[in-house]
């Protein structure tokens, strides 16, 4: 190999020898046949040795000559770019790598209109989320007032509990002289004093509690009670003493009647007698 | 069988080296290799032909690397890149399955 690199005319050499040598291999049998298979092919290549012979020729014995050589270096090449390009285009973001600009530029604005629309998307379901919130806040908002309300109208109906200050008012009546009406003024005197929940033995008293005279007592809606009557009262305290109190009020007027009177102001009254609600058949609410 | 044997060293050196294609040739290197192969196809044809001549191939493999790679960088510059390099790419095809159909013809005479 150094020797033909030192002259580009010893360099030519392999050339010269290989060329001919192909071309007497060809031409001593291109001779004998110059019939109807050397027009079928190439003029230049002559029926001789057939294509299949060339090739296994060309690739063995293996021949290291300069045309192999520039050959195996473009062959080189070749493959070299192909392996690089299939590497290339395999690789994981290759779709993009290989795409032209405009391609690059419409799968930019596919993304971009996709982003718009799932962020609007994404707002209107934060809206309507905000929109549940709000409601749903709403909804226990309203039924904490009704709660409130309920309990607070089951004070006057009587259907709940109560405590607060107020005074318990006890009234000992050994001699049997008591009546009905009279405790009846008793309580419509506590009620204009501003009492809020009544009770008496045990039995609350409420708008609708009516008061009866029976043997050796009174009866509460029904229920007889007997001295003393022990009436718990809740209410502000410095308004219902003086209003039992007053000259010729409740407490004198008991007094009279020779019945013991006593008033005990607290300031935790527990009035936890209780009624029953009771739904009425015909009337119904006229709200809503 | 140097050549062949210098065109698997290339597909192996490819696979092993896996160089990062400058973005400058990125575009041309999938015409360019397309080009080449149209090149070797010709140039096994003729082989089979007996008229092959080592410097009609590397010269015709040359141009038409640079010429395939020159019409695709104009295609660019003209804003018709996608379009030409499809027109390459269907006449490249053609002439190699042409050469290949002739290369059929030698190799199983059918």
């Amino acid at each position: 190999m150094s020797s033909n690199d030192e002259t580009p005319g010893t360099s030519e050499n392999p050339l010269r020898e290989e060329l001919p040598e192909e071309v007497r291999t060809k031409a001593p049998e291109a001779a004998p046949v110059p019939g109807a298979e050397r027009a079928e092919q190439e003029p230049a290549g002559p029926a001789g040795p057939t294509g299949r012979q060339r090739l296994v020729n060309g690739l063995w014995p293996p021949r290291v000559s300069r045309a192999q050589l520039i050959v195996a270096l473009l062959l080189f090449g070749l493959g070299f770019g192909l392996a690089v390009q299939v590497a290339s285009n395999s690789d994981s973001d290759g779709a993009l790598r290989g795409a032209r600009q405009e391609d690059l530029v419409r799968i930019l604005d596919e993304l971009d209109d996709r982003t718009q629309r799932l962020e609007e998307e994404k707002q209107g379901l934060e809206d309507q989320r905000t929109e549940l919130e709000n409601s749903s806040d709403q909804a226990e908002e309203a039924r904490k007032q009704t709660v409130e309300k309920e309990k607070q109208l089951g004070i006057l109906a009587g259907t709940v509990a109560a405590q607060g200050p107020g005074i318990t008012l006890t009234i000992d009546d050994g001699k049997g002289t008591v009546e009905a009406d009279m405790l009846l003024d008793a309580v419509q005197e506590l009620r204009a004093a501003g009492a809020e929940a009544i009770q008496v033995n045990g039995v609350r008293i409420v708008a609708g509690t009516y008061l009866t005279d029976v043997s050796g007592g009174v009866a509460v809606d029904g229920n007889k009670i007997s001295s003393p009557y022990r009436f718990k009262v809740i209410g502000k305290p410095q308004d219902l003493e003086p209003a039992l109190n007053i000259p010729g009020g409740v407490v004198q007027t008991l007094e009279k009647e020779q019945a013991t009177v006593t008033v005990e102001r607290s300031d935790k009254i527990v009035v936890d007698a209780l009624r029953p609600a009771e739904q009425p058949d015909y009337a119904r609410s006229s709200s809503q | 069988m140097i050549a062949v044997l210098g065109l698997v060293v290339g597909v192996v050196a490819g696979l092993l080296v896996r160089p990062e294609v400058p973005a400058m040739v990125e575009p041309y290197l999938p015409i360019a290799v397309v080009a080449a192969l149209d090149a070797v196809f010709g140039g096994l044809r003729a082989m089979l032909d007996g008229i092959f001549d080592d410097k009609v191939f590397v010269v015709s493999f040359l141009s038409n690397v640079v010429v395939a790679a020159l019409i695709v960088f104009l295609g660019d510059k003209l804003g018709v890149g996608a379009q030409l390099s499809t027109g390459v790419v269907v006449v490249l095809g053609i002439r190699i399955f042409s050469n290949a159909a002739a290369i059929r013809r030698h190799v199983f005479r059918a």
